[in-house]
């Protein structure tokens, strides 16, 4: 009991320090991209302190409220499924599917708490923002099916298990496919461009998050820290082989080691996004919908046949 | 000695004519009431000899036919759910009911699903079948006749394609019993194995089956069968709809089953398997695949909120129909596991908007927004509602979807996969939808006085509440019955824990974390500092200061991208099609009346001459 919960503790300090790593690090990257110097990597959490601190707060109702404190209790939620490395607190019920509705329904909250405000942005955000989803659902439920077919189990840690032994998934022509198509829904997910619809900056005004300031706009850095967390780890652990270290006879020094090499991976993924992100314009939704209508679903839908044969 | 499961069955019909005899307001509702409650206590008493294996067993004799009624354990699943969320829509009933006439056909339809459940041969089954869609067909008449007769031609359409694959049936077999039909039909599978001669060639098993399937498809709404539905559940007593869409289109779910049950063996030896599916079981899961994305897609663009629970409820159908098709203990499971679930949430959806149309007299999304404050506890209610629909962990929605997409994914078939996932996102999108036009943003300045629920309709809502939070968290209390129910131990695990095999999913452990996880967030939150409320005219515009004059909120076509991304599909239309085909007759008949039947007494007495003609000719 008293192990789990340390374990717990451990894995939600972690993630969201290296959260706040990654949100420094788009941040720098972008800025090198646009040849410019950039914020120090540790800013997002100076941001993060000075929103929660901040002495006026200002609020809409219960729901508002609410929905931002869900968000987050959503998150850690996720987070404990996940496999990490060595250390798992729930990885025996880390099931694909549930992880996949679990990264998703933090945006339940936000989008609750966003639409209670009754901010024309917000509800055209949230419209947004659920469009993208609906667009994204249908690559994304492929490239599961994949993986699902491919190993014959849901279990997230007995596909990282069997990677170990067959090699990492995308070595594997159905599971590359099924990974293309993810990576390119992860876009979505991160809400970098060409996919920022839903927020928009200068457009809708950050749509979904234009009435959050203080220390509801603190507690939705810290969500945004934890599931930018999630989502790469979750994608290094399915497809890019996860990693499971044993080498070593000491327990700690084969857990730092897995910790590494699952860094490695997720800064990996973040860094593709990243480039995606810094080199390409914003779509409308329609558009959006019909990009990923097409090339993301034919190719995940390929791969999830290929993996059924 | 009256027998116990005729009271089951009658009860709500004794009921009904009792109070629609008596018309005194008050006494009608208690007299509804109970017997809608009667039988759900006759089932709760029941229910554990039933699930101990032994068949409850009683035969009528009439007119030469003898009825047997049966209440096995499929049965009684269904049964009880129509006992529930019966009693739920009732309790909505009392506080929505306009007249007597209304009792006696709500409580006429509810005889008919018990009747349906708990017959035992084909020829009860039809009857009730009858009564219950005569019962609802009234309870839409009442409202708008337009609506009711499409659902009626519908109807008819189905009852007679039941009738004669029955009568097919009959005139093989020589019995109307499930008991005799299940034997000739297996039978028939192990001589067609072997090479024999069997009752039934393949041609008549596909008609029987097709007959078969457009029967229960039309009344569980498969598309493209499900066009009577929208108008249906729209233009009635919105409390009744809880029961129409939560039970009533259950019975065709039962069908579906009826038909593995009775020719499940000699269709699988007939038309081989598709993949891992049985071949005849894909037909019916593909259709339900449609279903599940043309309803939702359908429920998004919808303006009208009843319209868009009566899109819901065909999309969450399809579900249970892609269950029932893959044909597996656990897909089969999975989707009695769906029909409990979707008729807790969709039962409690439309006791919702019973109690939203019945406080506001509004129906249109443009007209309504900001009623969370209130109508608190109708909101409560439809948080709970939206979760479990949704899929959100630990409610019910979640448990059984998941059970159902991994029963699918597992039998490797990626289409069907695909199909289940882009449902779920799309529940996601209409119910939003709905969340942000009724309950949040501006308030319309004639909905300031409007007030709760009506303390039936909250008995109602509470009590499907409950049970969409308890089954959620402990998902093996339904498992285990379930396992009952087929007979095999295809969901195994604790009653916090379902167990696949290949998957595993804890409920207990999910709420628990995320209360956790809240928690945490909880503690950040207020050690900050304190906050201050502001009204919605107080928030970011653009540096323009607005009041409550301006529209804050998107009222219609919220949809509108995806309206313009879908405009091609969404000009195939099947309602339009049938109109079309409909329209197509009458002009037919028009051309008839006008050179045929003229009305011209000359002309009538050349046909007579012609058709004499041609019979001297012929001989006769």
């Amino acid at each position: 009991m008293m192990e789990t919960a340390l374990k717990a503790l451990f894995i939600l300090l972690y993630a969201t320090f290296v959260g706040f790593m990654f949100m420094g690090i788009i941040r720098i990257v972008t800025a090198r991209i646009h040849r410019r110097v950039g914020p120090p990597i540790y800013q997002p959490i100076l941001d993060t302190i000075k929103l929660l601190s901040k002495k006026s707060n200002i609020t809409h109702g219960v729901i508002y409220d609410f929905g931002v404190l869900y968000a987050l209790g959503a998150t850690i939620l996720a987070i404990m499924f996940i496999p990490l490395g060595n250390i798992g607190v729930l990885r025996a019920y880390g099931d694909l599917i549930l992880i996949t509705f679990l990264l998703e329904i933090p945006m339940l909250g936000i989008m609750f708490a966003a639409m209670s405000s009754g901010n024309p942005y917000a509800g055209i955000g949230a419209q947004r923002a659920l469009l993208t989803m609906l667009a994204i659902q249908v690559p994304l439920g492929f490239a599961i099916v994949a993986l699902a077919e491919f190993y014959g189990t849901f279990s997230t840690y007995e596909i990282v298990m069997a990677q170990q032994v067959s090699g990492w998934s995308i070595a594997h022509l159905p599971l590359l496919l099924a990974a293309i198509a993810y990576d390119l829904v992860l876009q979505a997910m991160f809400g970098k461009e060409p996919f920022d619809i839903m927020i928009a900056p200068g457009e809708i005004s950050l749509g979904p998050m234009v009435e959050f300031g203080g220390k509801h706009m603190g507690i939705l850095q810290i969500q945004h820290a934890i599931a930018l967390f999630a989502e790469t780890l979750f994608f290094s652990n399915i497809f890019l082989g996860g990693a499971v270290v044993t080498t070593f006879a000491s327990p700690v020094l084969n857990t730092i080691a897995s910790l590494a090499i699952l860094l490695v991976k997720q800064i990996a993924v973040l860094l593709v996004a990243t480039f995606m992100g810094a080199i390409f314009p914003r779509f409308t939704i329609d558009q959006a919908a019909k990009f990923y209508w097409k090339w993301p679903t034919i190719i995940a839908a390929l791969g999830a046949i290929l993996a059924s044969l | 000695m009256i027998n116990e499961l005729m009271i089951i069955i009658f009860a709500p019909l004794i009921a009904g004519v009792i109070a629609w005899a008596l018309d005194i307001k008050g006494v009608r509702e208690a007299i509804g009431v109970i017997g809608a409650a009667v039988p759900l206590a006759y089932l709760v008493k029941l229910y554990p000899t039933v699930m101990g294996g032994e068949l409850i067993q009683y035969n009528v004799t009439f007119a030469g036919f003898t009825f047997n009624f049966t209440l096995a354990p499929m049965g009684m699943i269904f049964a009880m759910i129509a006992g529930v969320v019966g009693l739920a829509a009732v309790l909505g009933i009392v506080s929505t009911a306009r007249s007597s006439y209304e009792w006696l056909f709500a409580l006429m339809s509810l005889t008919g699903v018990f009747g349906i459940f708990l017959s035992y041969d084909l020829l009860g089954f039809f009857i009730f079948w009858e009564i219950m869609t005569f019962g609802s067909f009234m309870m839409v008449l009442k409202y708008n006749r337009k609506a009711s007769l499409k659902y009626f031609v519908l109807s008819v359409i189905g009852a007679y394609a039941m009738l004669v694959a029955i009568g097919i049936i009959y005139a093989k077999v020589g019995s109307f019993s499930f008991v005799e039909v299940y034997r000739a039909f297996s039978q028939d599978a192990a001589l067609g194995m072997v090479g024999g001669a069997t009752v039934f060639s393949r041609s008549e098993i596909a008609l029987i089956f097709g007959l078969f399937l457009v029967a229960f498809g039309v009344k569980a709404g498969t598309f493209p069968l499900h066009v009577w539905a929208p108008d249906a559940y729209t233009e009635t007593n919105q409390s009744y709809t809880a029961m129409f869409s939560g039970v009533l289109s259950k019975t065709g779910v039962y069908g579906f089953i009826l038909i593995y049950m009775l020719m499940g063996y000699r269709l699988m030896a007939e038309f081989g398997a598709f993949r891992s599916a049985p071949a005849f079981g894909y037909i019916i899961a593909f259709l339900g695949g449609l279903t599940i994305i043309v309803g939702g897609l359908l429920a998004a663009l919808q303006e009208d909120i009843r319209k868009l629970f009566a899109y819901s409820s065909i999309s969450q159908i399809g579900y249970i129909l892609v269950g029932i098709g893959v044909g597996t203990a656990l897909s089969i499971e999975a989707a009695i596991f769906h029909a409990i679930s979707h008729a807790l949430f969709k039962g409690l959806f439309f006791l919702i908007v019973a109690t939203i149309v019945y406080r506001t007299g509004k129906t249109t999304f443009a007209d309504m927004g900001g009623l969370a404050e209130k109508m608190p506890f109708t909101f409560a209610m439809a948080f709970v509602a939206i979760l479990s629909l949704a899929g959100i962990p630990p409610l019910v929605g979640f448990a059984s979807k998941w059970v159902l997409f991994e029963a699918v994914i597992s039998q490797n078939l990626p289409i069907l996969g695909g199909m289940v996932f882009f449902g779920s996102a799309i529940g996601f999108v209409y119910l939003i939808r709905f969340t942000y036009a009724v309950w949040f943003g501006q308030r319309p300045t004639d909905l300031d006085d409007t007030k709760d629920a009506p303390l039936p309709l909250a008995i109602g809502m509470a009590i499907l509440a409950l049970l969409n939070v308890v089954f959620g968290v402990a998902p093996g209390l339904v498992a285990r019955e379930l396992n009952k129910v087929i007979g095999e131990e295809a969901i195994t695990g604790t009653i916090w824990e379902l167990n696949l095999g290949f998957g595993r999913y804890n409920a207990l452990a999910i709420l628990i974390y995320l209360i956790v996880g809240i928690v945490i967030a909880g503690i950040i939150y207020f050690l900050g500092a304190k906050v201050r409320k502001v009204p919605v005219t107080d928030t970011y515009q653009s540096g323009n200061p607005v009041t409550m004059e301006y529209n804050l909120t998107i009222r219609r076509n919220f949809f509108l991208p995806l309206k313009e991304a879908l405009a091609f599909w969404l000009r195939i239309s099947f309602d339009k099609l049938y109109r079309d085909i409909g329209s197509w007759v009458e002009d037919l008949a028009e051309v008839l009346r006008n050179y045929v039947y003229n009305g011209n007494a000359q002309s009538y007495a050349w046909y007579l001459a012609i058709v004499l003609v041609i019979l001297a000719i012929w001989g006769v």
